[in-house]
């Protein structure tokens, strides 16, 4: 471990305070001893850099996925005094509301197996890569319903059932969305990508659950060995990437207009009830709708797949639920043992709220949030419930995925697209990409081992494991 | 044309190396367009889009910051990809002509989405030999 590092239990790890200079609090990651071989030192001084913030309360944290990011570490959480603290795009990202979501069919693993039209179809329905516009017909109006009230404009426009915006973080929207606060080239981007799923690590994956590890809460879930499921891992597009570019531009200005020090000018922020804080949180609640809309216009899309290739009716196709990974909320959280309302930052953070949260759908309350994590392509993806022991750790948050361990270049270098491609057909998972780059750049072992992720938060109890889920087949952009 | 990639787990990291500052500019014109449409080869040159970016900064990184966040804009919102940058620094203000061609499929699919210019690791100096810049595009 890096010189300075205090190791504080099997699996967690302390960044002592004066580990750089400034800092507020400490930091605290938890890491296994095999995820600590890849553990980068920017990352840590990254969390460190966290802790000098104003307003950060208790400690600047981390997951086991910890890695190399912008500003904040990725898998970097932290909450902030409404008063004292700052809100930071460095501490939410470029690609707002980043995040999954898990639907479940009525099918059988046998009823997809060699089925690759299915993949094929997906493939069609859902406009994928660099430069796929969207199919919708989108206006300014659309686009501001989209922002104010996420996936539940796109539900009410027919894109979804009543029943899906309850199994979404938030109900599907953020209603501190401020469309005032998104700049025309932001708008500009989002009107022709609505509905699109990106490229990076983006991608729509059919999946069968493979193994069950806690039945009651898989059931309260609506999750059965050997189901077939469709995960979909997208976020806010372009609308998501233009506010951050935007805001930081502006935040810039205003770390200097209130005299904040920072130790890296990714970090750029303003308090956050200040004009500048304000108009950013409101641009970014838009961009997360937008979001929300988005992956609600997929779920659509791939819904009408199952319904033309299996005859299965969209009512039959639930959604498990659908989590942000990017992103800062005003939530409620119990610290120094009083319950105040807090500014939470997930920068590849999933939020794990335990049983009895108010904010979780009433009929999982005594389970706690369903938690999904993506694998990398080709590698499980699991489902985990969120724990009391995350309310009392982490801000009620957990890891968001693998996290990568090696450079896109490295990867084009180790191993062609079309040799992965066949590897993971010869284990049964059939890839649609619109090149062999993004085969290449996403390959398996460039991703931290997300067994390995999942393992740590499941013992460090900051989640526990519900459902193992293989892929069968990834369409992605 | 001067760049190259240098190691970086999550993004692309990117290095140019010009006699001129201006030269920084342009190189990092290709390189983002490389990676965001993979290498490909430009067609005929009579048959190009123009577009003209003014942006000002408070110092080169954030010219160079503001710069390639206005080519990205433009880029994905008017579906061109750039092949020639004309780049002039005056002080503090920058003024270009970008040449692009319009996006095909067929020929510019080979990349990732870049979703932003980074601050992360942004660096712009010069030496005897003229001027580097380090710069991380998010993708």
């Amino acid at each position: 471990m890096l010189a300075g590092v205090v190791q504080k239990g099997e699996l967690e790890w302390e960044v002592p305070i004066g580990f750089v200079p400034g800092m507020r609090v400490p930091g605290k990651f938890y890491l296994s001893a095999r995820l600590e071989e890849i553990l980068e030192e920017g990352a840590v001084r990254q969390l460190a850099n966290v802790a000098t913030l104003p307003g950060i309360l208790c400690c600047s944290l981390a997951m086991p996925d910890i890695h190399w990011g912008y500003g904040f570490p990725i898998g970097g959480v932290a909450a902030f005094d409404l008063t004292e603290g700052v809100i930071s795009p460095g501490g939410v990202g470029f690609d707002i509301n980043c995040g999954v979501r898990l639907l479940a069919t009525p099918l059988g693993q046998r009823d997809v197996a060699g089925r690759r039209d299915l993949i094929d179809a997906m493939y069609q329905a859902v406009p994928t890569g660099v430069g796929a516009k969207s199919s919708l017909r989108m206006d300014a109006k659309t686009l501001d319903g989209m922002m104010m009230k996420g996936a539940r404009y796109a539900v009410e426009a027919g894109y979804g059932l009543p029943g899906d915006l309850v199994r979404c973080e938030e109900n599907g929207f953020m209603k501190a969305a401020d469309v005032k606060a998104v700049s025309g080239k932001a708008r500009q981007r989002g009107v022709p990508q609505g509905g699109t799923l990106g490229s990076g690590n983006h991608f729509l994956e059919i999946q069968v659950v493979r193994e069950i590890y806690d039945p009651e809460a898989a059931k309260a879930f609506g999750l059965a060995e050997g189901q077939v499921c469709c995960m979909i891992h997208c976020g806010s597009r372009g609308l998501g990437h233009q506010v951050c570019t935007d805001h930081i531009k502006i935040l810039e200005e205003s770390t200097r207009k209130y005299h904040i020090r920072l130790p890296d000018r990714q970090l750029a922020c303003a308090p956050i009830g200040s004009p500048e804080g304000t108009a950013y949180f409101g641009a970014m609640a838009a961009s997360a709708n937008y979001a929300w809309a988005n992956r609600q216009v997929i779920t659509h899309a791939a819904r009408n797949v199952f319904k033309k290739l299996f005859r299965i009716p969209h009512e039959e196709i639930p959604l498990i639920y659908d989590v942000a990974h990017n992103v800062a909320k005003i939530e409620e959280h119990t610290v120094d043992k009083k319950k105040r309302m807090v500014c939470v930052h997930r920068k590849g953070a999933t939020r794990a709220f335990g049983p009895g949260c108010p904010d979780i759908p009433a009929d999982l309350s005594s389970i706690g949030q369903p938690v999904i994590i993506p694998g990398s392509m080709g590698t499980p993806s699991f489902v985990l419930k969120g724990t009391r022991g995350a309310m009392e750790k982490t801000f009620g948050s957990t890891c968001h995925g693998a996290g990568r361990v090696m450079s896109r270049s490295q990867a084009k270098k180790k191993i062609s697209g079309k040799e992965i491609a066949e590897s993971l057909a010869r284990q049964g998972i059939y890839v649609r990409a619109p090149n062999e780059a993004a085969i290449s750049d996403e390959a398996p072992d460039v991703y931290k081992p997300s067994s390995e992720v999942v393992r740590v938060v499941h013992e460090a109890g900051i989640s526990r494991l519900v459902a193992r889920l293989d892929p069968v087949g990834v369409i992605k952009g | 044309m001067s760049f190259s990639e240098l190691p970086h787990t999550a993004d692309v990291r990117i290095r140019a190396r010009s006699e001129t500052l201006e030269g920084i500019f342009s190189d990092l014109t290709d390189a983002l367009m490389q990676v965001m449409y993979g290498k490909f080869t430009a067609i005929r040159s009579e048959t190009l889009v123009v577009k003209e970016v003014r942006v000002s900064g408070d110092d080169t990184a954030s010219l160079l910051f503001n710069y390639l966040s206005e080519v990205l804009f433009l880029t994905e919102v008017g579906g061109i990809v750039f092949v020639r940058a004309d780049v002039r620094v005056t002080g503090n203000k920058l003024h270009a002509r970008l040449f692009g061609e319009v996006f095909d499929p067929a020929r510019h699919s080979g990349g990732t989405e870049v979703k932003g210019i980074s601050y992360s690791g942004l660096e712009v100096r010069n030496d005897a030999n003229g001027y580097i810049a380090e710069i991380v595009f998010d993708v």
